[in-house]
């Protein structure tokens, strides 16, 4: 037999897809080829060895060395960033000019994109607003304003009165201190026209002849 | 349960996710460093070996297209720098001739298994031609099918399986003069 049918059996054997056919020639060779035998031997033994070879450890060495491609850039420093940024700006902006609105109202929600439609509604309910804002200040406005009247009437009411008061005990005070002046005035007078006459007696006393005692006669007094 | 797959990996690594391509690494290191050091038969050669492999599978990971298992992809490629690697170490040397024996001093016993049988296996290979030894190493350690085997190496089914042949009935008797 060709060796390269040989091969073939023993590859096949190896695999474990042996025909029916090649397992009989291949026991038949084992049986009559020695050397044949003996490869299958040896295969099967170094087939045992390489199943119990056990593997080395792997050294430390250099991983680094094999990553030449440039390290993938983090998620902030990725070129889609600014652009979806950007986008979001743009889209942002086209939203507000073009008013989109989302409402939603039981359950059902509504996207619109016209922004004058509802500037009727929206105009008539600050109208109202306004309205009723307007009447509610009126209201606070009047409250405040009678309040206010009130407050300054009885600060008036009081003023007077204190006023009147106090001009009353002023008026009191000025006209004790007048009565004292007058009666004070009226003491030293009195106290003068006591010091006056006593004087005076002193005097004719001392000149009783003074002619200035003597009373001159009137015309009267010669008549009589 | 959470491991990412091949492809999930390979998709991160290509938008330059390192972390990614590091759990690439991790997950065949072993595979393609103990790979290196039956095709080698040193350590330093196959710590070598398996820098320039992943470095190359990183390179073409883009032209992976997901047909095959990205691994029979990845041992392609590592045949491919393999053969590289021995005529850069060996010019003169052809992949169908038999290599000088190494030195003692860089036999893998120093970093492999303590397994005496496995050792002497590996240290048979090293007598191998490039050509038998890489069948060998796809066959028996790498598991993969003659299909995959020629499908890597870029051989028909027959030349591998008549490769393989050849190589065991040289280990055959490499391995008989050891046991003896």
């Amino acid at each position: 037999m060709h060796d390269l049918d040989k091969a073939e059996l023993l590859s096949a054997w190896l695999e474990g897809t042996l025909s029916d056919t090649q397992r009989i020639e291949f026991e038949r060779l084992c049986i009559e080829d020695k050397e044949f035998a003996q490869s299958v031997e040896a295969t099967n033994n170094i087939a045992m060895q390489a199943h119990d070879y056990q593997n080395a450890r792997v050294p430390d060495w250099n991983r680094e060395a094999t990553f030449t491609a440039s390290e993938q850039p983090k998620w902030w420093q990725m070129q889609w960033l600014p652009v979806t940024s950007m986008a979001m700006s743009v889209l942002a902006i086209a939203m507000v000019i073009s008013g989109f609105q989302i409402r939603t109202h039981d359950g059902e929600m509504t996207i619109s994109f016209n922004q004058f439609a509802d500037s009727q509604k929206v105009e008539q309910l600050v109208a109202a607003r306004l309205t009723e804002f307007k009447a509610e200040q009126q209201q606070v406005l009047s409250t405040y304003a009678q309040t206010l009247q009130q407050q300054q009437l009885d600060a008036s009411t009081q003023l007077t009165n204190y006023l009147l008061a106090s001009s009353r005990q002023e008026r009191r005070e000025d006209f004790g201190e007048f009565i004292k002046f007058i009666n004070d005035q009226r003491n030293e007078d009195q106290i003068y026209y006591a010091k006056q006459l006593n004087k005076l007696q002193q005097d004719m006393y001392t000149n009783p002849t003074d002619a200035k005692w003597v009373p001159t006669p009137s015309i009267g007094d010669v008549n009589e | 349960m959470f491991e990412k797959s091949d492809e999930q990996l390979i998709e991160k690594a290509l938008k330059g996710n390192k972390r990614a391509w590091f759990s690439l690494i991790k997950r065949y290191e072993t595979q393609i460093y103990n790979y290196g050091l039956r095709m080698t038969g040193a350590n330093e050669d196959a710590l070598d070996l398996m820098q320039e492999i992943f470095i190359s599978v990183f390179r073409n990971l883009g032209a992976y297209r997901g047909e095959g298992s990205f691994r029979g992809w990845m041992f392609k490629i590592a045949h491919y720098r393999c053969i590289e690697f021995y005529r850069r170490k060996k010019p003169n040397q052809g992949l169908d001739d038999i290599p000088e024996i190494e030195c003692p001093d860089d036999s893998p016993e120093q970093s492999m298994t303590s397994n005496q049988q496995s050792v002497q296996l590996v240290e048979a290979m090293q007598s191998l031609p490039l050509s038998q030894k890489t069948v060998v190493e796809l066959k028996f350690f790498g598991q993969f099918t003659f299909e995959e085997i020629s499908e890597q190496l870029g051989i028909s089914v027959n030349t591998a399986k008549s490769r393989l042949y050849s190589a065991l009935a040289k280990l055959k008797t490499l391995l008989e003069v050891e046991y003896a």
